[in-house]
């Protein structure tokens, strides 16, 4: 088998075992379910407080420096409606929108994936992927300039007094 | 005595200036002397800066209130220490402090290369000279910190005032590592100068070969620790002063420290290709303008309020200048690249894809890309202003979403990188090595999963860091095991001797491992818990193991502030095992209420307990507690990461080779030193 055929299986197998890690990861079954607390939670987490005066995610405010440094009544309104519409069973993205709707776009501290803002999801993807074909076709432009030139001689002594040090670790 | 603070800005701005103009004029007219005079009056604004800052911590300790600086930033009762945070507190003494961190590493890099490169060094002078230029008209004439309190008569006479007191120090720098942050963070901004001052005039000057690389390297290295230990310590500080449980926000500030580092950090890895191989030569150049260009655009973002931060104690209108000094600086670097790109110019070949030399270049692809999605997220807001009329939030939602799987993929190559060798690695060789420290990571990945993990994300961490941990570890057993087979030192030692016959490589080593920690502590976050209950005495609150209960809540105070404190009995199972005082303190200076966090800290998790205050509703006091795995080996991480910076700065110690009588006849030039590692980063 030639270097290059190797190699391609050892490709095979890491995309392999990356598809299979991905399918453990997001195959329902093994997700762990969530309960209404923790749903909330999360959720809690994924928009903005919008007293205007803390920057926080609703879960997280803490306003800094004020008398009560746990979550203002803002916060506490929208944990609450979270709460409410977790066990309403709506869903994520349905509660989401429903904040979207009252306070704008802002509230959510991820942006929105469609229109303008996607391209806040994409432009890290296009680099990415143009990254790695840009450095794969260097690195191909670099092997193609390779050319084998005569090693030059050692003598064979050298070279066996090498071979035993290294134990046979490096013999490639 | 501002007096004289004023005058030595001054006179520092004259010398910075000619050290730039008398340079130029000397590098175009040859005239050495020239040369020589700008070299040294760009070596005189360290001692006229330092007479500035000096002038101005004076005045601190001397509650000197009739400087606005001082009114602002101090008071007759904060603590001594304090009075030198005050230094960077604001935007004048945090730009008066830059300039003079500037202004010792022109000095040092100056000082030490006085006698080498005479080529090479005229344009550095002048580049180091040009951005000292700008920084200290910034102190002289935009941002002064030696700016007076004064009023004006009814006749139109100015009058300086002195008030009775100042206004105090923010809270929030009130903490011992407020004293450290900022200027390890600065140091690391600051120290990229240099590299980047090498890198253009070696440019502008067609300084031959790679000697620029092996000139920089070292500064380029101490930057990096400096930008690291400032980034940790300012984590740190966020953890432990901020009182939300968490260490890194992705906020813009933030952000702005670790674009440079990622770029630093790409650098430190390309400029192996280039020493050893020739390789690479516009990447670096360009990766170190880049580094340096990404500084100053931190700089901008923490000082002008492009973006929203909770950072917010030093901005200003102060941005414009910085955008004009940007745009500059990449003129100035595009025009040097663009006249002298045939000097860049090489002949790029690589044995084998399989290699050294192409780990490094995807390992700094994805840095850069991890730098780009960093980038993009933070300024993402002001294009959506731009185009759509309304700013967007991009929170750590994004960022984690975007970053976490660019940061796994790294700290995989992490592992790889040093499992391949310089020009060609054989299949049959990567199989050997990488086998049994996959199949440990994978195996530990089981016994999580087995053990209730079900977060992706943590468990390939896991995976990754056990199989980078044993990559490392089998690097310095395989040396270490030949060493000792040829020396009949036990292994130990071995590994001592080997790690110092090559300390780049071995440092180096011991870097990833201290990024593995930082990983795994992070990776803790994704089990994170918290609980906020209005608590009475005797009330108890349960989260993990413990159990917390409330046994007192009582006044105390100083001449600096009022506090109410929480004494909270922490128990685990029925066992009393601690006592924790978390506290809220109110600085009567500067009328603000400030978090002290309780901590419980072991390697295991984080016991976090915030007093945050009485209930608005009915003044119950309410306690916030968290409860936070693996927070420790990130500061653990961070130590070890400076370790090996430090070692990988020592010069590695040349083997001793004493040829047998037998081997004598060997000629001169084939007697060539046999160590394990040596020489191979």
């Amino acid at each position: 088998m030639t270097d290059l055929v190797r190699l391609r299986n050892l490709a095979a197998l890491v995309w392999g075992a990356a598809a299979l890690m991905l399918a453990v990861a997001f195959a329902p079954p093994l997700r762990a379910q969530r309960s209404p607390a923790e749903r909330a939670k999360a959720l809690d987490n994924r928009i903005m407080c919008m007293c205007g005066g803390c920057s926080e995610a609703a879960g997280k405010c803490n306003h800094m420096g004020g008398s009560f440094s746990g979550p203002c009544e803002t916060a506490q309104k929208e944990m609450k409606e979270v709460a409410n519409r977790v066990a309403m069973g709506q869903s994520d993205d349905l509660i989401l929108q429903s904040f979207v709707q009252e306070y704008g776009p802002t509230v959510l501290l991820s942006p929105p994936t469609r229109g303008f803002d996607l391209w806040a999801w994409l432009m890290p993807i296009i680099f990415s992927v143009t990254g790695i074909a840009l450095a794969g076709l260097v690195v191909m432009r670099w092997r193609h300039r390779m050319t084998v030139a005569p090693a030059p001689r050692v003598a064979p002594e050298l070279l066996a007094r090498a071979r035993h040090d290294m134990h046979g670790e490096y013999d490639d | 005595m501002d007096i004289i603070g004023s005058f030595a800005l001054m006179l520092a701005l004259l010398a910075a200036g000619y050290a730039c103009v008398a340079g130029i004029i000397g590098i175009r007219s040859r005239r050495p002397l020239l040369i020589k005079s700008a070299r040294n009056a760009g070596m005189a604004t360290f001692p006229l800066v330092t007479l500035a800052v000096a002038t101005l911590v004076g005045s601190f300790f001397l509650n000197n209130f009739s400087l606005a600086y001082v009114v602002e930033h101090s008071n007759r009762t904060l603590p001594g220490w304090y009075k030198f945070a005050a230094l960077w507190a604001g935007q004048e003494g945090s730009l008066l402090f830059w300039s003079w961190l500037l202004s010792i590493w022109a000095f040092v890099a100056l000082f030490a290369n006085r006698k080498k490169h005479p080529e090479l060094m005229p344009y550095v002078v002048v580049i180091l000279g040009g951005i000292q230029l700008f920084f200290l008209m910034l102190n002289n004439f935009v941002a002064s910190p030696f700016a007076l309190v004064g009023t004006i008569s009814a006749a139109g006479a100015a009058h300086v005032v002195r008030l009775a007191d100042g206004n105090g120090l923010t809270p929030l720098l009130q903490y011992g590592e407020m004293d450290i942050h900022p200027p390890m963070l600065y140091l690391g901004y600051t120290g990229f100068t240099v590299p980047f001052a090498f890198a253009l005039g070696a440019l502008l000057g067609r300084y031959p070969g790679e000697k620029w690389i092996h000139i920089t390297r070292r500064w380029t290295m101490v930057g990096w620790a400096f930008l690291s230990v400032g980034i940790l310590l300012g984590g740190h500080w966020a953890y432990k002063v901020l009182g939300w449980g968490g260490y890194w926000a992705w906020d813009p500030v933030e952000n702005a420290s670790l674009l440079p580092w990622i770029t630093g950090t790409a650098f430190l890895h390309s400029v192996m290709m280039q020493e050893k191989r020739g390789m690479m030569r516009v990447w670096n150049v360009w990766l170190v303008f880049i580094t340096y260009m990404l500084t100053i655009l931190g700089t901008l973002l923490t000082r002008s309020g492009v973006v929203s931060s909770v950072h917010a104690f030093a901005q200003s209108s102060i941005g414009s200048w910085f955008v004009i000094f940007l745009a500059i600086i990449f003129a100035v670097c595009f025009g040097a690249y663009w006249m002298n790109r045939d000097y860049l110019r090489t002949d790029n070949q690589l044995d084998s894809v399989i290699s050294r030399e192409s780990s490094f270049l995807f390992n700094n692809l994805i840095l850069l890309a991890a730098a780009f999605a960093v980038l993009w997220g933070t300024l993402f807001p002001v294009f959506t202003e731009w185009f759509e009329g309304s700013k967007i939030t991009v929170g750590p939602p994004f960022f984690n979403k975007v970053n976490i799987p660019i940061a796994l993929f790294l700290l995989f190559l992490t592992g790889v990188g040093p499992l391949l060798a310089w020009r060609r690695t054989s299949i049959s060789s990567l199989k050997r090595n990488f086998a049994w420290p996959l199949g440990a990571g994978l195996a530990a990945g089981i016994v999580a999963f087995i053990l209730g993990d079900r977060n992706f994300y943590a468990l390939m961490c896991l995976i990754l860091a056990v199989f980078v941990t044993l990559t490392i570890f089998s690097e310095f057993f395989r040396g270490a095991r030949v060493l000792s087979a040829r020396s009949g030192a036990n292994l130990f030692s071995s590994v001592g001797q080997l790690t110092m016959r090559n300390t780049r490589r071995y440092g180096g080593y011991i870097v990833h491992f201290g990024i593995v920690l930082i990983f795994v502590g992070i990776s803790g976050q994704a089990f994170n818990q918290n609980v906020q209950r209005e608590m009475r005495v005797g009330s108890q609150l349960q989260i993990g193991p413990y159990t917390l209960v409330a046994q007192n809540f009582d006044e105390t105070s100083t001449a600096n502030y009022n506090a109410s404190r929480a004494t909270i009995e922490v128990f685990k199972g029925n066992r009393s095992v601690m006592m924790l005082f978390p506290e809220r303190r109110f600085y009567t200076a500067s009328q603000v209420t400030q978090t002290i966090v309780a901590l419980h800290s072991s390697l295991a998790r984080d016991l976090y307990v915030v007093y945050a205050g009485r209930s608005p509703e009915d003044n119950t006091p309410v306690i916030h507690a968290y409860l936070n795995p693996l927070v420790h080996w990130i500061w653990l991480g961070g130590l070890v990461l400076v370790l090996g910076t430090v070692l990988a700065l020592i010069p590695s110690r040349q083997p001793q080779i004493v040829l047998h009588a037998e081997r004598e006849s060997v000629p001169a030039s084939a007697r060539v030193p046999v160590g394990v590692g040596h020489g191979d980063d």
